[in-house]
């Protein structure tokens, strides 16, 4: 699962070629001006508008630098041991190298950012609760932190090698107060899942769950945006707290659509059509993909397909000319793919395709 | 000249405040409302913060690594600052910061705005105390401090989106009620008449 599963993370980023990039190993340009030690793709990822203007859509989200605090030194625990969690809690997940980890909403809900290190990589996992966003990112030897400030309501995080500002939805390197020239280059993703903390404790039994003793002092049993399960505060409406990019209403607001992007071109799923339909077909720019929807963790995988190949759902599996899959193991090439709020998706990706 | 007489009615109103806030101090009934009033309003602060909420349960306390090196790092905004230390007590759930020394200096202002205004309510013939105070309304924008981070709560539950101009309002919401806070206990405080504090001391009628 490691290949594919660094194309996607639970809830968040994706990264179509560029994703496809980061499981080929790190690019030539690492080392550069933008990301220091900080691995990068070989293809850049799309962005809605010029570097420079991005930077000026940038703004305050309130705190300070760091003023969200990223999780350092994360520590984890057996399922057994996890008595803070209740099985309808969302969780990302992710399985790298036999190892599987879960993290909790309610924890990065509070920090944003967690600077770990999966199967022997330094990764970062990242979640943004105003976009609803989840992306994990190769971080080689720096760490990420909370910038303070927001586009389109999505986190920007700044690499502490180069103090770069990296919004979290685009991945891609965008000029900012502490580093003025940066080079545009995009960051490595892997996938995680975003599902519940039942449903990945069935699937994985063998995880590990980061635990609440975090270096903070922070009450993980308070969330300041509201919840999930069952949805309540922000969750629960559609008033966004800050300007969004875009005005794109072909869904409300906060819908969640499953978005798959390449340097080609964008396709957002909507995730309740994923759930009915099951398998669903698109395309990003002249290229079909082929949506899959897995009921084991209440999540989709968006697969190159650019023969046409024909699939079929037969229960749980996917049934192709070369035999039956499981959803996250086609006989294809896997694109990045991540949850995300609709106007955040159609903010950043004005272009997109759209299914429903 | 006129400068020094705006001086003079300074040092009058101050000097009157502190006899008032002793007076109010001195009396068993003004006291009761005074620490009422401040315990009542430090626990709505750190509600309004998020320092002082339901949690995950259990018992326990948990102290950050280098807790007074953290005390004064600033967290979700102006005023706010990072915990460093939690305590959980059954459901509720106690984030210790600097929040709760600013929290507590608050609530004293509040309590004794109330403890004055409940002294002129009983006793104002013999205190010389007007009848009028604004504590009450200037304890408001404190509170409303606490919303002044990146999950807004009062914003998220109106709806309402944060402009930058809103942003900044917020943030200086605390030092306003401080400024607010200060400036109703002196002018409540002015209008004591040293005369009739003593008076008072010694046993006067009073509204009963």
């Amino acid at each position: 699962m490691r290949c594919t599963s660094r194309r996607r993370l639970l809830a968040a980023v994706g990264g179509g070629a560029a994703a496809l990039a980061g499981c080929t190993g790190p690019s030539d340009r690492s080392g550069g001006a933008t990301g220091g030690d900080v691995p990068t793709a070989d293809e850049r990822l799309p962005l809605p508008m010029s570097p420079a203007e991005l930077r000026e859509a940038a703004r305050s989200g309130g705190p300070p630098k760091d003023g969200i605090p990223s999780i350092d030194d994360p520590s984890f625990v057996d399922p057994g041991e996890a008595d803070f969690m209740l099985p309808g809690d969302p969780v990302f997940g992710v399985v790298r190298d036999g190892v599987a980890r879960a993290y909790p909403r309610k924890i990065l809900s509070h920090h944003e950012i967690v600077n770990d290190v999966l199967a022997g990589d330094p990764v970062a996992v990242t979640y943004c609760p105003l976009t609803g966003t989840v992306q994990g990112f190769e971080r080689g030897g720096t760490t990420f932190g909370v910038s303070g400030r927001l586009i389109n309501n999505n986190l920007v995080m700044y690499d502490r090698g180069t103090e770069t500002w990296w919004p979290q939805m685009l991945a891609t390197a965008i000029p900012g107060p502490w580093n003025e020239d940066p080079e545009i280059e995009t960051l490595r993703e892997f996938r995680l899942v975003w599902t519940s903390w039942g449903r990945w404790r069935d699937h994985r039994p063998e995880t590990t769950i980061l635990s609440t003793d975090t270096g903070s002092a922070k009450n993980y049993g308070r969330d300041p945006y509201g919840g999930y399960d069952p949805r309540t505060g922000y969750y629960a409406n559609d008033a966004l707290l800050f300007p969004a990019l875009g005005d794109d209403d072909t869904f409300d607001r906060k819908r969640v659509v499953m978005g798959a992007r390449t340097p080609a071109g964008a396709a957002a799923f909507l995730k309740d059509s994923l759930r009915s339909e099951r398998l669903m077909t698109g395309r990003i720019a002249d290229t079909p993909v082929l949506a899959v929807y897995d009921d084991r963790l209440d999540t989709a995988y968006v697969y190159r397909n650019p023969e046409g190949a024909s699939f079929e759902r037969d229960g749980d599996e996917v049934v192709g000319e070369d035999g039956r899959h499981v959803p996250d193991d086609l006989p294809l090439e896997r694109i990045h793919t991540f949850d995300a709020m609709w106007f955040a998706w159609s903010g950043y990706y004005p272009e997109t395709n759209v299914y429903a | 000249m006129r400068e020094t007489a705006r001086a003079d009615r300074l040092r009058t109103a101050v000097s009157r405040t502190r006899a008032g806030v002793a007076l109010a101090l001195r009396r068993r009934d003004a006291r009761l409302v005074f620490g009422v009033v401040t315990a009542g309003y430090l626990a709505a602060y750190l509600r309004a913060v998020g320092h002082l909420a339901p949690g995950l349960g259990g018992v326990g306390v948990t102290v950050v690594s280098d807790p007074l090196g953290k005390l004064l790092r600033p967290e979700l905004g102006p005023f706010t600052f990072t915990p460093v230390a939690r305590v959980v007590v059954g459901p509720v759930t106690y984030l210790a910061s600097f929040n709760t020394v600013i929290g507590a200096g608050l609530a004293g202002l509040v309590g004794l705005n109330l403890a004055l205004t409940y002294l002129a309510w009983r006793q104002p013939a013999a205190c010389g105390i007007g009848e009028s105070s604004t504590g009450l309304l200037a304890s408001v924008p404190a509170l409303l401090s606490g919303t002044a981070c990146c999950g807004p709560v009062v914003l998220i539950a109106l709806g309402i989106q944060a402009s930058g101009v809103l942003l900044t309002a917020l943030q200086y919401t605390l030092p306003a009620a401080a400024v607010l806070l200060i400036g109703s206990l002196v002018l409540v405080g002015r209008r004591v008449d040293p005369a009739a504090v003593r008076a008072a001391g010694s046993g006067q009628p009073s509204r009963q």
